[in-house]
């Protein structure tokens, strides 16, 4: 038990830190504490949380993709156009993924072949893919994409809980499975905590980045449909500035900005903080210039909690190691 | 002469732990002092006291007879006139010389600061260092025997009288630990204090006048140098009987059988030309000086560096296409590195991980680690190499030196190389470690590893290996086998170049 507590402190001081503000905002307003309510939360984070997971992935690795929201934009772009002339739905889902792997898969590329710091080589491609989408569509939506493609994410199964609900779900544990039961997980956390003694350790560096990347591009590809599926349209200018929620969401979690640490359930709960704070703070009706404030202090005040902590952990190994 | 420092029964506590008990002894004006002890005896954690980096301690230091406290490290060095020259020295790379010396109190004119000035007083520092440098080169050209003595001309820069030097001659060829011993002798004459930290005990003996032993915390004893030798400080600082140096206790497994050859390996300017077979059940030393190019062999052996030419067999079958660490380690080639911070361990990982993490198609339950059967491998491990504490879910970070070259030695045996290469497996490593370590060796050949050792220190290289290869300037400059070519003199000679 206590191992576990040890292992899960990040994650079990995030919880509580969201389970207390829930709290304060039932206290204000009782209206916060209702099914419905609970839905709103979690249909507000699926878009981040998803995104959040490819993030965490890039950022253990001791990178960033700063790409993923333009990725977002030009599979929902893809995907609308596929549907909207008579593609079948879950080929076109199917094209989807493709898209991210290859985005994803490019950034990989510059970041290992090239050798292009991971800030500037997304930053360029962030650039590129948004340019892309915008010469596709000529700037124009892609509209009217059929239900037959929105019913697989938009349905509801029941009590009014939507599919794409259960898909983020699904996304967090396939990332928890793959970081902390696969050789994949280990070697992603090796090469993100000391990238020389990973190598000469004969972790396979350049696979490991290769591996974040796509990851990384099939969320953003992945939250692309599930915002696709329940607006029917698609925009080229869609996702922009969904990189720095979800780079927030992970940090809040505990993924460690240099690389080496980082959890699923850890980024779970960061993307829940700020689903809870924001819908929090429209029902007992902050005025939507402070939301930005309050947003902006919980993040800074997370990641100082990153800091004590680590002093706190280093003491105590001093200590039991004299 | 007076006191420079003197320690009264200083005690510090970590939460939970004591890791000085009544420390109390002083140490003359002008004298060079060692301070001797194993990994974790509580060297470091004295001197940090001393140098103002720990505030919070029981007793009393005093300095010339004089009580002081110091508030952090700068009041220390500016108002104590004491400075420590650290193991690794904290530089900035990107700033000249001058500037590093002067870093924060830099000479002033009127709101700027004063370069010409700065130069000058630097420049007089430095020749009196003997530094062929000067104050206007960018510290990124210096090598690591210029970094020591720019921390040197530091502390002279703040008129320092006390100077502490924690394993000074660690990344230090041996001409700069001959210069570095000169200036040491003339900041003596000039009547600076030198306080010294070390590992390597012939150094103690060409260099300090006296030296203090702390075991677990505690004072053992101060001692004259001149009156004791190399046994008798071993034994007062591991409380026990070690063998000091390398040296094989069990007869050479070798066989003729060549589990390695390089044929004319090239890497760039760093090395040429580089052939040489490795037997089975061999340890084959490769001496040379610091910048040699042996490390940048083993590299490109392991595929952590590109070849930029030649061959190298592995079991008879010629290694091609491109090679990385990751197939190195699948075709049964291992490296240790030279540097465990940097290049060893996983900073962030747990014992268990980092022994684990270049085996773990061994702790497979399906498609998933099993956490269980890597633990259950490091406690093997951690068993049988005796490592202290034997705790496997401790950062290896937070380990002392000797415990974690025990971790990445554990790692290596996990796996199934046969062929190990190991890079100064003793840097930093306390004696009995070390004696550990070498045991550990001579157990590998035994089941049928082959290993090749680099190392720096000659005795080592002559205690352990069944033959030495001798590299100079990026060339294999000759190759001795153990017996009565050993030669101490010899294998100096090929190393500096000759024949």
């Amino acid at each position: 038990m206590n191992r576990i507590i040890t292992k899960y402190k990040r994650e079990l001081v995030v919880g509580i830190a969201t389970i207390a503000m829930a709290a304060v905002f039932t206290v204000m307003n009782p209206t916060f504490l209702t099914w419905r309510n609970f839905l709103t939360i979690l249909q507000q984070m699926v878009l981040n949380g998803i995104l959040a997971v490819g993030m965490m992935f890039t950022i253990i690795t001791g990178g960033i993709d700063l790409s993923i929201g333009c990725t977002f934009a030009i599979t929902g772009i893809s995907v609308a156009y596929c549907c909207v002339n008579g593609v079948n739905p879950f080929l076109a889902i199917l094209l989807g993924l493709v898209i991210g792997v290859i985005l994803g898969a490019f950034n990989g590329f510059l970041i290992t072949k090239m050798k292009l710091q991971p800030f500037i080589a997304t930053l360029g491609t962030m650039s590129l893919y948004r340019g892309i989408a915008y010469v596709v569509t000529g700037g124009r939506p892609v509209t009217s994409v059929p239900d037959s493609f929105r019913n697989i994410f938009n349905g509801k199964i029941v009590f009014d809980i939507r599919y794409y609900i259960i898909v983020m779900i699904v996304v967090f544990i396939i990332a928890y499975i793959l970081l902390a039961k696969t050789r994949t997980g280990a070697y992603l956390y090796a090469v993100g905590g000391n990238e020389e003694a990973a190598k000469l350790s004969g972790v396979n560096v350049i696979k490991a980045k290769y591996i974040a990347y796509i990851v990384c591009g099939v969320c953003a590809a992945v939250a692309g449909l599930v915002m696709l599926a329940s607006l029917g349209s698609a925009e080229p200018t869609a996702g922009t500035g969904y990189e720095t929620n979800a780079i927030a969401a992970a940090a809040i979690g505990g993924t460690r900005m240099a690389g080496g640490k980082g959890t699923a359930l850890g980024t779970f709960f960061g993307a829940l903080l700020l689903a809870v704070l924001k819908v929090g703070m429209v029902v007992i009706n902050v005025d939507s210039f402070w939301q930005y404030i309050f947003t902006g202090l919980i993040i800074i005040v997370a990641s100082y909690f990153e800091f004590i902590q680590e002093d706190i952990a280093g003491l105590m190994a001093r200590k039991k190691a004299k | 002469m007076g006191k420079a420092v003197e320690f009264i029964k200083i005690n510090k506590r970590f939460p939970g732990a004591h890791v000085l008990k009544d420390i109390s002894f002083s140490v003359e004006e002008g004298e060079v002092h060692a301070l001797l002890g194993e990994n974790g005896a509580g060297k470091s954690t004295l001197l940090n006291i001393l140098h103002g980096v720990y505030t919070e301690y029981e007793g009393t230091v005093r300095l010339h007879d004089k009580e002081v406290r110091f508030k952090n490290v700068n009041d220390a060095i500016v108002n104590g006139k004491i400075s420590k020259v650290h193991q690794e020295t904290l530089v900035v790379k990107d700033l000249t010389v001058g500037q590093n010396v002067t870093l924060g109190y830099e000479p002033k004119k009127g709101g700027f600061v004063d370069f010409a000035k700065m130069d000058r007083d630097v420049n007089e520092i430095l020749a009196k260092l003997h530094c062929k440098f000067k104050s206007e080169d960018m510290v990124s050209t210096l090598t690591s025997g210029g970094m020591q003595m720019l921390a040197i001309a530091r502390a002279l820069y703040h008129h320092s009288d006390i100077i502490s030097l924690d394993e000074p001659t660690a990344s230090l060829t041996m001409k700069e630990t001959e210069a570095l011993f000169n200036v040491i002798r003339d900041l003596k004459k000039a009547g600076v204090t030198v306080l010294y930290v070390s590992h390597h005990l012939e150094e103690i003996f060409q260099i300090c006048d006296r030296a203090t032993i702390l075991r677990d915390g505690e004072f053992i004893e101060t001692l004259n140098v001149k009156d004791t030798n190399r046994e008798g400080l071993i034994h007062s600082m591991v409380g026990r009987s070690v063998a000091a140096v390398a040296s094989r206790l069990k007869p050479s497994p070798m066989t003729s059988e060549v589990v390695l050859k390089v044929d004319r390996l090239c890497g760039g300017k760093n090395f040429q030309d580089v052939s040489f077979e490795l037997h089975k059940g061999e340890i084959l030393g490769f001496f040379g000086l610091v910048g040699a190019g042996r490390t940048e062999v083993m590299r490109t052996i392991f595929g952590a560096d590109k070849k930029t030419g030649g061959e190298v067999c592995l079991n008879g079958r010629k290694v091609s296409g491109h090679w990385n660490t990751t197939k190195a380690l699948k075709a049964g080639i291992g490296l240790v590195p030279e540097d465990r911070k940097t290049q060893g361990f996983l900073s962030l990982s747990s014992n268990t991980d980092n022994v684990s993490i270049s085996s773990l198609e061994k702790y497979m339950t399906g498609v998933f680690v099993d956490e269980k059967k890597k633990e259950k491998n490091a406690e093997h491990f951690f068993e049988e190499m005796d490592v202290h504490p034997r705790r496997i879910d401790y950062l290896t970070k937070n380990m002392s030196g000797g415990n974690q070259q025990k971790v990445i030695l554990a790692r290596w045996m996990s796996t199934d190389v046969d062929i190990i290469i190991f890079d100064e497996p003793t840097k930093g490593v306390d004696v009995a470690a070390k004696a550990e370590i070498y045991r550990l060796m001579e157990e590998m050949v035994e089941q049928g590893k082959s290993l090749i050792v680099v190392s720096s220190e000659l005795p080592e290289v002559m205690g352990i290996s069944d033959r030495i290869i001798i590299m100079c300037e990026g060339h294999v400059n000759g190759e001795l086998k153990r017996g009565a070519d050993y030669d101490e003199d010899a294998i100096l000679n090929l190393a500096i170049g000759g024949n």
